[in-house]
């Protein structure tokens, strides 16, 4: 037998019916919000060459990365993030401005995990960078914006998780630890293994941090742990940043977390990530990275949100959370003599903002055949156009 | 409330584990009962839920957040290389990650010979070798009884869990170099920890108190 080509690749799949409406729907309003922060499109190219991404730019070992060579024999990578691509494109073009620069974007990552552990490897990606702001404002906007879009999403039971690295940073240099220790100590804090932090050092603050997570009161606590001055600078700017945020009106989705050092090497201040039940990973993500773009040639501290609109999917589906809006298609079926008056009928309901499939009518079929193929597409409405007698007028309830 | 999912690694660390959980106040009657073929176990009061699995899957399971929280060996949590929170040391179920073989393998760790190293964990292995020792080696995978591995030739030297060394001693092999201590930990999922931050840190001190 003819082997049939149907299968897609391990990692990669097909998004159909109303699993793809639901996401372009999801896509759009997070967007709209995007967009009403003052933030442009931009769009990059799905492969670059692989200096983009390397070790020190991205976050992604570089054996997770989809590469291939150009004529020339460079070496080329689907792209594994998109910051990267972002902070090329703005060092380009916008090199010599000085003022901030705000731009959003939706696309498609790849990331060559390994394999049989129920990870997609392509997926989709919406973000927004606020380049050449350094200020607590700009973090501030940052994580509104987060909370606003998840908003938009529909999603109602969810926390951003807010921490910033300098507060490790200091202790680690308080305690005057070598090298190897404070990795060993940042594994352990990262884990939240508090008993083995414990028996590891006896700086009080160190011992507490891998508690340090919850509402704001864990920020006060923080403060009377320690006396060195970047940990107390670090927790001075999540202050004021939870007093813009609540300025925002949104201060109920933030909670903190100063053991959080995910991609430590990379975020250079605050960094959040966005949790909610349903999926046993982070649905936004995000930080301060202020030494990327110099890598390409711009001095500009930046910040940035990625919300994994799959993940984010995944999690509203489990939750059970219905998005109102449903694409309602109108069927129009006639018979071959109808056609121009079915085609009439469809110009002025398409011209009222409908949508509308026209069938011709295959006489071996049922009407009944028709009501069924209608429940299947959530077809809503049907006009039929037979060769005699008036137009008949169907609802499909599914 | 929501159900909290308990994951545990069947077998010795999971009746450790629950006898620690019995003397906290959680109880599962139906898990006492040995022909039981149930899978997945709830105590309605506590509102917790709790399943036996195959040790190398409990940190699948709690990386996808299938469980809150999971009790498994410090090997499969080396092996497997999941994102969790890994919040404790139980301090039981321990056991050392050796590099096994005769007597007469001793020499072959020395040089940087390419050598073949059976193993149920090629990752620790891997590792091993490659980021610490630096020498570079053939990774067998195996599933089981992997000591039959230097005796029939199929490698130079396994990478084992060894316990008290019995096995290896009457088949003629020994420990020849130690990779890291292993013992019973307690791992969170990263989402479950914080929507569930005050039941999983109530629960983890507890048990702290009791073990």
């Amino acid at each position: 037998m003819k082997e049939r080509r149907i299968h897609t690749p391990e990692g990669v799949r097909d998004i159909y019916g109303s699993e793809c409406v639901r996401k372009n729907h999801l896509s759009e309003r997070m967007k709209n919000v995007l967009n009403s922060y003052g933030y442009r499109d931009i769009q990059t190219p799905t492969f670059e060459f692989f200096d983009i991404f390397n070790q020190d730019k991205g976050s992604l070992p570089s054996n997770q990365m989809y590469k291939f060579f150009d004529r020339e024999g460079n070496t080329l990578v689907l792209r594994p993030d998109i910051t990267p691509s972002i902070a090329r494109a703005v060092s380009k073009y916008f090199n010599e401005e000085i003022f901030s620069l705000r731009f959003s974007y939706t696309g498609n990552v790849f990331i060559n995990n390994s394999s049989l552990q129920g990870r997609m490897k392509e997926s989709t990606q919406m973000g927004a960078e606020l380049i050449g702001d350094d200020s607590v404002d700009a973090d501030a906007e940052m994580i509104a914006l987060s909370i606003h879009m998840l908003l938009a999403a529909g999603l109602k039971d969810f926390q951003i998780d807010v921490g910033h690295v300098g507060f490790f940073k200091g202790l680690i240099k308080e305690t005057g630890m070598d090298e190897e220790r404070a990795q060993e100590l940042r594994e352990l804090v990262e884990n939240k293994n508090f008993f083995a932090v414990e028996a590891l050092t006896d700086n009080p603050a160190m011992i507490q941090l891998p508690r340090l997570f919850g509402s704001k009161e864990i920020l006060e606590e923080a403060k009377c742990l320690t006396a060195n001055e970047e940990s107390l600078e670090a927790i001075a700017r999540l202050e004021r940043l939870y007093e813009i945020i609540e300025g925002y009106g949104l201060g109920k989705y933030v909670t903190f977390d100063l053991g959080m050092l995910s991609q430590y090497e990379y975020y250079t201040g605050v960094i959040f990530r966005g949790y909610t039940y349903g999926t046993g990973d982070a649905v936004v993500k995000g930080g301060r990275y202020d030494h990327l773009l110099q890598k390409f040639g711009k001095e500009a501290p930046s910040v940035g949100l990625v919300v994994v609109v799959d993940e984010l999917l995944i999690a509203m589906t489990r939750q059970k959370l219905e998005m109102e809006e449903r694409e309602s298609i109108i069927m129009i079926l006639y018979e071959e003599e109808r056609l121009m008056d079915a085609l009439k009928k469809a110009n002025a309901l398409r011209e009222k903002g409908n949508c509308v499939q026209m069938n011709r009518m295959d006489m071996r079929m049922t009407m009944n055949d028709y009501v069924e193929y209608a429940k299947r597409f959530d077809i809503e409405t049907i006009y039929c156009f037979e060769n005699c007698g008036e137009v008949k007028f169907w609802e499909v309830n599914p | 409330m929501r159900y909290l999912t308990f994951a545990l690694a069947k077998g010795r660390l999971a009746k450790k584990t629950l006898s620690y959980l019995e003397k906290m106040g959680i109880e599962m009657e139906e898990m006492k009962d040995p022909d039981t073929r149930k899978l997945i176990f709830v105590n309605e009061e506590l509102k917790i839920k709790m399943f036996l699995s195959k040790a190398s899957d409990v940190p699948t399971y709690v990386e996808y957040g299938a469980a809150d929280i999971g009790v498994v060996g410090k090997d499969t949590i080396l092996e497997e290389g999941r994102k969790l929170y890994e919040v404790m040391d139980l301090g039981f179920g321990k056991c050392t990650m050796c590099v096994c073989g005769p007597e007469s393998a001793r020499d072959l760790l020395k040089h940087q010979q390419l050598i073949r190293v059976a193993s149920k964990y090629p990752n620790i292995a891997k590792d091993y070798f490659y980021n610490k020792k630096h020498q570079t080696v053939e990774v067998i995978k195996l599933h089981g009884s992997v000591e039959l591995a230097p005796i029939v030739g199929l490698a130079e030297v396994i990478v084992d869990i060894v316990e008290t060394g019995t096995t290896l001693k009457e088949n003629g092999l020994m420990v020849l170099e130690e990779i890291c201590p292993l013992s019973a930990r307690v791992v969170v999922n990263q989402v479950s920890m914080k929507m569930e931050n005050e039941r999983i840190t109530g629960l983890l001190n507890e048990l702290k108190n009791v073990l």
